[in-house]
C-alpha cells in the first residue's frame, strides 16, 4: 500500500524568472516570493491489487507529485509511506519496490530490448536465474521474444513501449507508477499499456496512473485523485466521483473540480 | 557502479560517430598531417622548382652574359613581349618575369655607381616565391661575377672581395641538437593535436551521457534505480574521461607506428627527430594528458547535465572548447617557458610541458609540480561535477 500524505513541493526561481515574476501581480496561488509552490497539499492513498487515476490539469503538479514518490525529488513538506516505510527516509528501499513509466519509453536505443530489461534488473540487484526467469515470463506475457534481439532504435513505437513495460516491472515493484504512458502513442499501443494496467488489478500490485485520458480512467481506475494548482481536490472511488455532477460523467465531474480555468494576470 | 560504466561504454562503442573521432580520426591524424602534408608540400615544392619559368628582357643586352646565365639554365625559356604593358603581360601569362635594365644604366663591371634593373612578376604564394628566389639567385650569380670583375679592376684579389662584400661571416655552431630545433616547431603542433582530440574524444561521449539521457527519458529511469547519484555520475565520468583518453593512446600508437613506417631506412628525411623521442617522454605525454583529460570531462559533463536539451549543450560545447584552447595558445607565445608559476596554470602548463617533453628538454621537477597543480584542480571539478549531479534544479531544469 502506498500513503501519500500533505505532500508540498517547492522551487525557488532563478535570478531572471524571479525578477520577471517580481514585476507582474498574479492571483495564482502556487507563486509567492521568488518560488513557485509546485505541489502545495496532496493527499491519497492506493491499497495493492487497485488502479488510482492520477488527473489533473497541465501544471496542476501531477509530475512533480509522481517524482516526489519515485524518490527522484525531495519533498519539502508531507510524508509518502510504502508499506508504512517513509520514502524519504528510506529512499534505497522505496525505489526497489517502485516502477516507473513514462511516455518517454526511457529505453537505450543502442542496447537491445534485452540488454535494456537485464541493464535495470542487474541495477535493482536481481541475480542471473531471477533475471532470467523474469525475463522469460514478462517477455511471454508481453509477446516479446521476437524482438528481444533488436536493437532499440530499430522497433515500432509498439515494441518499444512494451519494451518500457517490461524495463520498469523487471524487479517486480509493488508500485507501478504511470506518468502519461499513453502520450502520443497510437491506438494500438496505447491499448498494450492500457491492457498491461488492467492486468494487475487485483494482483499485489498498486498502480498509480496519471492520464488526460478519462476515458482510459473510466475503463482501468478504481480511485481517482485530482490534484488542481498543487492541492487535491477530489480523492475517492471513480464513481463518486462521476456522481457529482448531475451527468454522472467524468467530464463534468473534472470540469467542476478544477478551479484554474484561466489564471489570468490581474 | 561498474554496472553503468559498462553499459554506458558499450553504448558509446556502437555509436559511429564516436568511433571515428575516437579511433579513425587519431590514426589518421598523423599521417595525413605530417607525412601527408609534407609528401605533398615537397612534391609541390619540386614542382615549383623544376617548373619552366618564361622570362623576358627589356635592354637585357646592356648587362652583357646576364640573358646568358638564364638561358644556360634547363627551366628558363626566354621570351619575347610585344607590349609595354608589363602587368598585362604577366597577369595574362604571357610571360612570368620581366627583368628592365634601365637605358641609362652602363655594364655594372665598369661602372663608377651602383646599377639597378626591375623585376617584374606576380608573386602571392609561397611556390611564387620558390620561383621568384630562382631569378634572384641567378642575379646574384651574376651580380659576384661582377662584384669579381670590378676587384680586378682595382687589383683586389677573390679574397679582397669577399671581405670587401661581407667584412664578419658567421658560421654557426649551433649545440641545439636536432630534436631540440625541430621540436619546437613540431612541439607545440603535438601537443596541439593531442589535447584537441582530448577535447574532442570527451565531447561526444558528454553529451550523449548527459543531454542524451535527459532527452531520452533514461536519466529520469536510471535515478530510480537503487544506485546512488554519485555512482551514477562517478560513471558516467569514468566513461568520458576513458572515450577521450582512448582517442589520446591511439592518437600516440598512430604516431609511433606511422613514425615508424615514414622513418625505416631514412625513406622520409627530417623525421628522425620523432624517433628520437624516448618511451619515457611518449609515457609522461600520456600521463600528463590523465589530469587534463579529467579536467574536460568534468566540465563537458556538467554543462551537458545543466542542459535542457542537445540544442543548449552543443551551444555550451563551443565555448569550452574555445575556453580550453585560449590556454594552450598562451603556451605557444615565444618567451613562455615552463617554471613554478607556469606549472600552476592549468592546460598551459601541460601544454608547455608536452613541448619541452617533445624538444628533449623537460624538467623533470617540473612534472611533478604541474601534475600535483593540475591533479588538484581535476579533483575539485570531479567533486563540483557530482554535487552539481544531485542537485534537482540542474537534473530536472525546465
Amino acid at each position: 500500500m502506498i500513503e501519500i500524505k500533505g505532500l508540498a513541493k517547492s522551487f525557488a526561481y532563478d535570478k531572471k524568472e524571479a525578477k520577471k515574476k517580481k514585476n507582474r501581480e498574479t492571483i495564482d496561488p502556487r507563486e509567492g516570493d521568488g518560488v513557485l509552490h509546485a505541489v502545495r497539499d496532496v493527499s491519497f492513498s492506493c491499497d495493492k491489487g487497485k488502479v488510482l487515476g492520477l488527473l489533473g490539469p497541465n501544471g496542476a503538479g501531477k509530475t512533480t507529485t509522481l517524482r516526489m514518490l519515485s524518490t527522484a525529488l525531495e519533498p519539502t513538506k508531507g510524508e509518502i509511506l510504502i508499506n508504512g516505510h517513509d520514502v524519504t527516509k528510506e529512499p534505497r528501499y522505496a525505489q526497489k519496490l517502485i516502477g516507473f513509466l513514462s511516455g518517454k519509453t526511457g529505453l537505450y536505443h543502442r542496447l537491445t530490448v534485452r540488454e535494456n530489461v537485464e541493464y535495470f534488473g542487474r541495477m535493482h540487484g536481481l541475480s542471473r536465474l531471477v533475471m532470467d526467469e523474469r525475463i522469460d515470463k514478462i517477455f511471454s506475457m508481453l509477446d516479446m521474444h521476437t524482438f528481444a534481439g533488436k536493437r532499440a532504435d530499430d522497433l515500432s513505437t509498439g515494441m518499444m513501449q512494451r519494451a518500457s513495460i517490461a524495463r520498469a516491472v523487471i524487479h517486480d515493484p509493488k508500485v507501478l507508477v504511470f506518468d502519461e504512458p499513453t502520450t502520443g502513442l497510437d491506438v494500438i499501443s496505447a491499448k498494450t499499456v492500457l491492457d498491461f494496467i488492467e492486468s494487475y488489478k487485483g494482483s499485489e500490485m498498486a498502480v498509480i496512473f496519471s492520464t488526460h485520458h478519462l476515458h482510459e480512467v473510466e475503463r482501468l481506475c478504481d480511485d481517482v485523485c485530482l490534484i488542481d494548482l498543487g492541492e487535491t481536490k477530489f480523492f475517492g472511488n471513480t464513481r463518486e466521483f462521476a456522481a457529482q455532477t448531475p451527468s454522472g460523467n467524468l467530464y463534468d465531474a473534472f470540469l467542476h473540480n478544477v478551479d484554474n480555468k484561466e489564471i489570468e494576470v490581474a | 557502479m561498474w554496472l553503468v560504466y559498462k553499459k554506458e561504454l558499450l553504448e558509446i562503442l556502437r555509436d559511429k560517430k564516436t568511433l571515428i573521432f575516437s579511433i579513425l580520426l587519431p590514426t589518421i591524424i598523423f599521417p595525413v598531417l605530417f607525412f601527408g602534408i609534407g609528401k605533398f608540400t615537397q612534391s609541390k615544392t619540386e614542382e615549383a622548382e623544376t617548373k619552366e619559368l618564361k622570362i623576358a628582357f627589356i635592354n637585357g643586352d646592356t648587362f652583357e652574359g646576364l640573358t646568358d646565365l638564364f638561358t644556360a639554365e634547363k627551366y628558363f625559356k626566354k621570351v619575347t613581349i610585344e607590349s609595354s604593358d608589363y602587368k598585362n603581360e604577366i597577369l595574362d601569362d604571357n610571360v612570368d618575369f620581366i627583368i628592365e635594365v634601365p637605358e641609362t644604366a652602363s655594364m655594372p663591371s665598369s661602372s663608377t655607381k651602383q646599377e639597378m634593373i626591375n623585376l617584374y612578376f606576380k608573386g602571392s604564394s609561397k611556390l611564387d616565391n620558390i620561383s621568384s628566389k630562382r631569378v634572384k639567385d641567378i642575379i646574384e650569380l651574376y651580380n659576384n661575377t661582377q662584384r669579381l670583375a670590378l676587384g680586378e679592376k682595382f687589383n683586389l684579389t677573390t679574397d679582397n672581395v669577399k671581405a670587401f662584400n661581407t667584412p664578419i661571416s658567421i658560421e654557426n655552431k649551433n649545440f641545439a641538437s636536432e630534436r631540440e630545433r625541430m621540436g619546437e616547431f613540431a612541439g607545440p603542433l603535438i601537443a596541439y593535436i593531442l589535447i584537441a582530440l582530448a577535447v574532442s574524444g570527451a565531447m561526444y561521449p558528454a553529451l550523449e551521457l548527459g543531454v542524451g539521457e535527459k532527452e531520452r527519458g533514461t536519466l529520469e529511469t536510471l535515478l530510480l534505480t537503487p544506485m546512488s547519484k554519485g555512482r551514477i555520475v562517478l560513471a558516467k565520468f569514468a566513461v568520458i574521461f576513458t572515450a577521450s583518453f582512448f582517442t589520446v593512446i591511439v592518437t600516440l600508437l598512430s604516431y609511433f607506428i606511422w613514425t615508424y613506417i615514414f622513418t625505416m631506412g631514412g625513406k622520409m628525411g627530417g623525421l628522425d627527430f620523432l624517433s628520437n623521442i624516448s618511451g619515457l617522454d611518449l609515457l609522461l605525454v600520456a600521463v600528463l594528458l590523465v589530469p587534463l583529460t579529467s579536467i574536460f570531462a568534468s566540465i563537458m559533463l556538467s554543462a551537458s547535465i545543466y542542459a535542457k536539451n542537445m540544442k543548449e549543450a552543443q551551444a555550451y560545447m563551443s565555448p569550452i572548447f574555445m575556453l580550453g584552447f585560449m590556454p594552450v595558445i598562451v603556451a605557444f607565445v615565444p618567451g613562455m617557458e615552463l617554471d613554478v608559476k607556469t606549472a600552476m596554470i592549468p592546460i598551459t602548463n601541460v601544454a608547455l610541458a608536452m613541448k619541452d617533453l617533445i624538444k628533449g628538454t623537460v624538467d623533470y621537477g617540473m612534472i611533478g609540480v604541474l601534475l600535483a597543480s593540475t591533479v588538484v584542480i581535476a579533483g575539485g571539478l570531479l567533486y563540483f561535477t557530482t554535487q552539481f549531479f544531485k542537485k534537482e534544479k540542474v537534473l530536472f531544469r525546465s
